[in-house]
């Protein structure tokens, strides 16, 4: 395996405590991608002119072309300068990244916060053979730490070398071995296009086009389609974007915790260590319904912050982009150990969260007086309590269920407005990690919710007084 | 654990109120910019030389007052109260809100002050968790109050704290 040949060339080895630099390919493929945006905004402006002007004049595509090594000069000494300042070092107990051309910055990653590892190769970077790692460490806002970019292989030893010692496990010589990977799930392709069709925006800008094409041929000219490109083209970008985020997406188990292969061009495989998911939804939207679907999302600490938000936040926090049922509760069961070692409850009971209506399965739900409030999706706002997790249960079009294992709860807030006064409710919301998942009941009566309130307090501060997840997992087993 | 009465307010431990000087910190700046609105619409008034508009001055004049009566409902109803092993913030008189923060989980706790604040002798008390959403924040405490209040919980949450 890769990492046999890493550890035995000595000095190779990327974890033996010393400062060493990022791969020398570095600045060509981050420098690229400056050069590749600028080729994108010159075809996007010059495109239309070519149409009604013809080809440029040779002068004007000489200035442009020159414009664009320019460009390229400049973006390319910048990355070379940063790659020339980056080191990073790892030791027993922390990651360090030395960054920065003008201000410098030195980040340090303490290995018993982590709370995820992706390894991320963009396109151009898998021509070369090289990966991006990425940390993720309990912080608020911008926390994670991107090694970008190192071999493919070192990347990977360095992986398992982080889980490890983060998990506290002992293991021969300066890299650890990978940790054996079992794969329970994959989505097949024409399931997750189907997915991106069964979707109402979707349905909507096809009923757009179909009208448009019939305009345009009963006029006879094709205005009303160039009217809609701007509209195509993003409609297409976006499903685009998610078809190739989702592309082949994979689960699989290992010792490390849960991994998510996933990617057509850009590839990331994410490790999300036991008990570091803070919280699950189950989404099932309107179209969805006919085929049974459900899309999984996860709260993670350190994911959908800083940098994350515009750059595939959505993509991190998947758990499952799309599933049968029976799949989503197993991958719910991966995620929330919890859930099969709290014998009190079976999948069963998830099972009545996901499409169940007032005390189905045993949830409490929103008294009558809340159909004032919510006249369509009273009866769906429900909560149960489990030992060790709490299940929120919502929507009537797009249904929900929200996890929260007790031991992951950060806070709780009771609110209640005017009208939730007059009637008697209260809104029960429980605050998890920044991500998709935002757990809340809506509409319990008022004693009931206050009640949950403060036993839910209690089971907060009982569960993690004994919950062996934190730090280190592997210690003491 | 059911507390009888309002359960929003349950009454099973001892609130602790926020200093009235929060509310003249308050209402300084929301009925001071009322005020300068109505003090513009004279002076417009005045040079457009019409009469009727001198009543346009009334009605930031009438927000203002009614700024300044909510405003004191509002900080009337922040109280806070130490129970062991969490502290409860609550808030709002017409959209109330009832918060929960476990000791163990906060990573970090603040004191602010801004330049009013200081001015009035007041401070923020501002507690952080791993969550977003978590907005505990108890303003318009005394600056030693805070300090100690600041001082005693992160006492308790390092006693307490246990990771994510």
């Amino acid at each position: 395996m890769t990492t046999e040949a890493a550890s035995t060339i000595p000095g190779r080895t990327p974890t033996d405590g010393e400062w060493r630099p990022l791969h020398p390919l570095t600045p060509f493929v981050r420098g690229w991608k400056v050069v590749a945006a600028a080729l994108v905004v010159v075809g996007q402006q010059r495109g239309g002119d070519l149409a009604q002007r013809g080809l440029p004049s040779r002068t004007e595509a000489l200035i442009t072309l020159a414009a664009i090594a320019a460009l390229a000069l400049l973006a390319g000494g910048y990355a070379l300068l940063a790659w020339r300042r980056a080191r990073y070092r790892v030791d027993a107990d922390v990651l360090q990244l030395r960054t920065g051309v003008l201000f410098r910055q030195e980040r340090q990653a303490p290995l018993d916060r982590l709370q995820a590892v992706d390894v991320v190769r963009p396109l151009l970077a898998r021509f070369f053979g090289l990966a991006e790692l990425s940390l993720e460490v309990a912080g608020s806002g911008d926390s994670s730490i991107r090694l970008s970019l190192l071999r493919e292989a070192d990347a990977q030893a360095l992986r398992s070398t982080l889980l490890a010692r983060a998990a506290g496990l002992a293991y021969e010589g300066d890299v650890a071995p990978e940790a054996p990977e079992h794969e329970v799930l994959t989505v097949p392709v024409a399931r997750t296009v189907e997915s991106l069709l069964r979707n109402g925006s979707m349905l909507v800008g096809l009923l757009l086009l179909i009208g448009t094409v019939v305009a345009a041929v009963v006029l006879g000219s094709p205005a009303p389609l160039v009217g809609l490109l701007p509209i195509g083209f993003t409609v297409v970008s976006v499903v685009w974007t998610r078809f190739t985020g989702g592309f082949g997406f994979r689960v699989a188990t290992s010792p490390d915790g849960v991994r998510l292969h996933h990617g057509l061009l850009t590839t990331r495989s994410q490790t999300v260590p036991p008990g570091r998911v803070q919280a699950v939804r189950m989404r099932q939207p309107l179209l969805w319904r006919g085929r049974d679907w459900w899309r999984v999302e996860v709260n993670v600490a350190g994911y959908g912050g800083g940098r994350n938000r515009d750059e595939g936040a959505v993509e991190e926090n998947l758990l499952l982009t799309v599933g049968t049922r029976a799949e989503a509760l197993m991958v719910v069961g991966l995620a929330l150990p919890e859930l099969a070692a709290a014998a009190d409850i079976g999948i069963d009971v998830v099972a009545a969260g996901l499409t169940g209506r007032g005390s189905q399965g045993g949830f409490t739900s929103s008294p009558r007086g809340a159909r004032w409030l919510d006249p369509i999706g009273w009866r769906r706002h429900g909560v149960l309590v489990t030992r060790a997790v709490l299940l929120a249960r919502r929507g009537v079009l797009v249904r929900e269920l929200d996890l929260v294992p007790h031991a992951r709860t950060q806070s709780l807030a009771l609110l209640q407005g005017p009208l939730q006064r007059r009637l008697g409710l209260a809104s029960f919301a429980v605050h998890s990690t920044r991500g998709p998942v935002r757990p809340s009941v809506q509409h319990l009566p008022a004693d009931v919710a206050a009640a949950l309130l403060h036993q839910q307090a209690e089971r907060a501060m009982s569960a993690r007084a004994d919950s062996t997840h934190d730090g280190r997992w592997m210690m003491g087993r | 654990m059911r507390s009888p009465g309002d359960p929003m307010v349950p009454d099973d431990v001892a609130w602790s109120a926020v200093s009235p000087r929060l509310a003249l910190g308050r209402r300084i700046v929301a009925c001071g910019s009322l005020l300068v609105l109505a003090i513009a619409v004279v002076v417009v008034a005045g040079v457009a030389g019409s009469p009727i508009a001198f009543l346009g001055a009334l009605v930031p004049l009438a927000l203002a007052g009614w700024v300044w009566w909510l405003i004191g409902r509002q900080v009337a109803a922040i109280a806070y109260a130490e129970r062991d092993d969490d502290l409860l913030v609550r808030r709002g008189v017409m959209f109330r809100s009832l918060a929960v923060v476990p000791y163990g989980r906060m990573q970090f706790v603040d004191v602010e002050a801004g330049p009013l604040d200081r001015a009035l002798g007041i401070a923020r008390v501002q507690l952080h968790t791993a969550a977003a959403r978590s907005d505990a924040s108890i303003p318009g405490l005394a600056p030693d109050q805070a300090a100690t209040l600041r001082a005693r919980l992160a006492r308790r949450g390092e006693a307490r704290l246990a990771g994510l």
